[in-house]
């Protein structure tokens, strides 16, 4: 009977219902089961209101909304070119260090492909970069910067293991520190990978200029303090996550509405609406599942999963082995929210019991999605490249996998390396 | 008929007029309190008391007033590995599946929530200042029932669509 209930529930969900609605049926089944009054449910959502960090996610998403709509892409592009456009490699890496610091702000809905893959795809090209090449960056490139603060990802991943309690103390200061060197390692491999790619075909360098890299300054004088304060306000502890995320929000308000004027107020509205669409979406799915994920714990579920894994996983090694894999495949299938509010109240009590950090899980978690952005045949960033670029989706697919091989590689070193994310925090 | 679905249109136009101004105002209203308390809390060492109580409602208000604005195109996140996959006529009836799936999950909520806001309206709670906590939990019976009555105009219209589809099948 309950087998019944939960395959059905499975079917509903990849037929397309919405997921929230999933996870409530799968709530109040349990709660009705242990003979619970149903209410319970309204608390458990009431409880988005007893968070406050929480705050930290609408107030980042609109700035990252404002900021995907402005032309904060295009500055970005001018200012990193004129001061990194000289090294070997050269507008390749500028590529990859723009798309991570506007991914970092923006989060991986896909903005960055649009926004940037629209300038550095033809400007890749135009340098002399093949169309493979130049395709398959772009589209990688559109969840490079997941791992840097304040991506949402990372917030998102922070809260939840926050929520769960039982011994876990983790701060999302810290995970803002582990992920510095990981996302590093990752843009260093894609750099050396485009160089030796690149060796037989020799693309023209830059000059560096103090009279280009002047105006780019000036250009982007109000944005460039913008990711300085977030870093230090909160590195330095000045700032709670989600004071640096009002602080953030309000400043971007102002500079891109009333200074640069690059976003109307009638603009405005529509912008509020669609980013608040989204945050809608993620914390609906995040307070019902607050109710379920109190309901697995009362119920043992995450130990009973423990004890199901011991039978055929004896070590820490196995165990992190068979977790890429799982999370490759579930980041290609699931949106990046979702797939944190839902396995990481599963995942992280066995992973603990494995000796896994609970800050160096968030990390290999959300490496593992940045790929499954763009593993075929569905990760969300092919469709949105294909659609953007005019291209048919096998042509994005050759594109990206060489790109992906180069990350896969990565994302095994920090698996595998776990002092590259906690040597700052331990 | 025609006076009558003209009439209907300008009722929901006016209803989403309404959802997006409630939106904007939420979300101005946060970014201007939480800036002002760090403003005050770092250069006057003082607060508003209730401000960090009610920006903290105010993030509940916005992600479900945001879910409500959402299904109205039905633009919640979910999986669509297999419906992408599915032929466009079995693709109506699982969406009218899951759409009827929808309508009754969240009809529930909206009724047990109801009932929570009813026993915390007997309580008497003061959530801050001289807000009862009933007010601030008010919005969640309401979002699920706006959500749910969408959800229920999706469905007659897709099995109305598919009922007409089937009598011009069959007339030849």
């Amino acid at each position: 009977m309950i087998y019944l209930f939960i395959s059905l529930l499975i079917l509903i969900a990849l037929l397309g219902a919405p997921l929230f609605t999933v996870i409530i049926a799968a709530a109040m089944a349990g709660f009705y089961m242990a003979q619970i009054d149903l209410s319970v449910m309204a608390i458990e959502l009431y409880r988005i209101a007893d968070t406050p960090i929480l705050l930290a996610l609408p107030l980042f998403t609109f700035a990252g909304y404002i900021l995907g709509e402005s032309n904060t892409s295009q500055r970005l592009v001018r200012l990193t070119q004129a001061f990194l456009g000289w090294m070997p490699g050269g507008l390749a890496i500028v590529a990859f260090v723009v798309c991570a610091l506007f991914t970092a702000f923006t989060g991986a809905s896909g903005v960055t492909i649009v926004a940037m893959g629209a300038l550095l795809y033809p400007a890749l090209k135009q340098a002399g970069y093949q169309d493979d090449f130049s395709l398959g960056l772009v589209t990688t490139s559109g969840s490079l910067g997941l791992l840097l603060p304040p991506s949402l990802p990372l917030i998102l991943y922070g809260i939840i293991a926050q929520q769960m309690g039982g011994g876990v103390a983790i701060s999302i200061e810290d995970l803002f520190i582990a992920g510095i060197f990981p996302a590093i390692l990752m843009i260093f491999m894609l750099s050396l990978w485009s160089i030796w790619v690149n060796k037989k075909n020799p693309i023209p360098l830059i000059k560096f200029s103090w009279k280009n890299a002047f105006t780019a300054i000036r250009e982007a004088a109000w944005e460039i303090p913008l990711p300085v304060f977030v870093f230090v306000g909160i590195y330095s502890g000045y700032f709670a996550v989600s004071e640096a995320a009002a602080v953030t929000a309000m400043y971007v308000l102002v500079v891109e509405v009333f200074i640069y004027r690059e976003i109307k107020l009638s603009q405005l509205a529509t912008i509020i609406r669609e980013s608040m669409v989204m945050v809608g979406g993620i914390l609906l799915i995040l307070g019902v599942s607050l109710a379920l994920t109190n309901f697995l714990i009362d119920a043992e579920i995450p130990m009973k999963l423990f004890a199901l894994c011991q039978k055929f996983v004896s070590s820490r090694l196995v165990f992190l082995i068979l977790l890429n894999i799982f999370l490759l495949i579930l980041g290609a299938m699931l949106d990046i929210f979702s797939a944190i509010i839902i396995m990481v109240p599963l995942m992280l009590p066995v992973a603990l019991e494995y000796g896994v950090h609970p800050v160096h899980l968030g990390i290999i978690f959300l490496a593992n999605m940045q790929i499954g952005y763009f593993t075929p045949p569905v990760g969300m960033n092919l469709f949105i490249a294909s659609y953007r670029f005019n291209k048919p989706i096998v042509d994005i697919y050759r594109a990206t996998i060489p790109f992906m091989l180069v990350l896969l590689l990565s994302v095994l070193i920090i698996t595998y390396w776990p002092s590259l994310s906690l040597f700052l925090i331990l | 008929m025609t006076n009558k679905t003209a009439f209907f249109s300008r009722v929901v136009g006016l209803v989403q007029k309404i959802e997006d101004y409630i939106l904007i105002c939420l979300l101005l209203t946060m970014i201007t309190l939480a800036v002002l308390q760090i403003f005050l809390r770092n250069f006057f060492d003082s607060g508003i008391i209730w401000g960090d109580s009610l920006v903290r409602v105010l993030v509940l208000w916005i992600g479900l007033v945001g879910a409500m604005v959402a299904s109205r195109t039905d633009n919640h996140i979910s999986i669509d590995i297999l419906s992408r996959y599915l032929p466009a006529r079995i693709k109506r009836y699982s969406s009218l599946a899951t759409h009827v799936f929808t309508v009754v999950v969240t009809a529930l909520m909206a009724w047990f929530s109801l009932n929570f806001v009813r026993m915390e309206m007997g309580e008497n709670l003061i959530a801050f200042a001289n807000v009862p906590a009933w007010v601030c939990e008010s919005i969640i019976p309401i979002a699920f029932a706006v959500i749910s009555l969408r959800y229920a105009l999706f469905s007659i219209r897709l099995f109305v669509q598919l009922m007409t589809k089937k009598q011009a099948t069959k007339k030849p």
